[in-house]
């Protein structure tokens, strides 16, 4: 019981910063926002392999786990420098309107801390949407199910998890969620026709209707 | 003349002038300030609002209130105490009857 007190303890505390420093605000915005470029990142390594001819899951894990760890570093660190720099600005002017140090206070505490979640949720997004993407292939490499099933599993995934998103936004915002959640779906599906009309397929196929037209 | 150390002072009320962050709000200090030993009450009233601070004015009421704790709270929520408004103290032991 010690311990889930303290479990308690540290939550109601870790709510107590997000509060004060109005901090759930950003890091809502952080994770919708990276969470949708792991997604669309994975669905241009997943959809670009692919359509190279490549029928290897390993070379799809290896792009898209480097892929994920590159993220979730970037996201990290970027987000824990700038937010720093931001929360640091922020206390100085509230020190300048308090004309008094207010280091070791609850708003000293609170923005330290509050750098390192925001960095936290703009590490973790990006890399776990990307992760989602990855997940058919890793079953495929083990010889589950084949490459093509893998690759609309993949997909799948990425749509689902950009509906989700959507969904979440519409669900913020208080508007449909349904439509929000399509609105997403559709950024998921032009990006995923501009990389096959990009590829050699879709160029192949594009002359052919042309000829066919003219 | 009674022996030194028959009778204790103890502090019952502070009313307080402080400037403080919009955050932690006054609901939140108050139910810190009401949580101490020794603290019976607190009244709260906002006196202006600036914007990035307020101005509070604190009346903290008990049997017996430890002021420098009563400060650590106040600090520990990033504020601090302008003036101190009144002051009531109340004498225990063989004087006080």
């Amino acid at each position: 019981m010690a311990l889930w007190d303290m479990i308690m303890a540290r939550i109601g505390q870790f709510r107590r910063y997000v509060r004060i420093t109005e901090a759930d605000e950003i890091a809502r915005r952080y994770f919708v926002m990276n969470a949708f470029d792991g997604s669309l990142t994975m669905l241009g390594i997943v959809l670009g392999t692919s359509l190279l001819r490549m029928r290897e899951p390993r070379v799809v894990i290896g792009a898209g786990v480097g892929a994920s760890l590159a993220m979730g570093m970037s996201g990290f660190f970027g987000t824990y420098l700038t937010e720093r720099a931001e929360r640091t600005r922020e206390l100085k002017k509230l020190e300048r309107a308090m004309v008094t140090q207010l280091d070791e206070t609850v708003w000293d505490t609170a923005s330290s801390f509050v750098s390192v979640w925001a960095a936290f949720v703009d590490g973790m997004s990006p890399a776990l949407t990307a992760f989602i993407a990855v997940i058919p292939f890793i079953i495929s490499h083990l010889g589950l199910i084949g490459f093509e099933t893998a690759l609309a599993g993949s997909v799948a995934l990425v749509f689902a998890t950009l509906i989700f998103l959507g969904a979440y936004l519409g669900h913020m915002s208080q508007e449909n969620i349904p439509i929000n959640g399509m609105r997403m779906l559709l950024v998921g599906i032009l990006t995923a026709a501009i990389i096959w009309l990009l590829s050699e397929k879709g160029v192949e196929t594009a002359a052919a209707l042309l000829a066919f037209n003219a | 003349m009674p022996k030194p150390g028959t009778n204790v002072v103890r502090v019952t009320k502070v009313v307080l002038d402080v400037l403080k962050p919009h955050q932690p709000t006054i609901l939140e200090l108050s139910k810190l300030l009401g949580e101490l030993a020794g603290v019976r009450s607190v009244h709260t009233v906002l006196r202006e609002v600036d914007a990035d601070t307020e101005t509070v004015v604190l009346s903290i009421e008990g049997p017996a209130l430890d002021y420098n704790v009563v400060l650590d709270v106040i600090r520990g929520c990033s504020a601090s105490v302008h003036s101190v408004d009144e002051v009531s103290v109340e004498k225990t032991g063989e004087e006080a009857g």
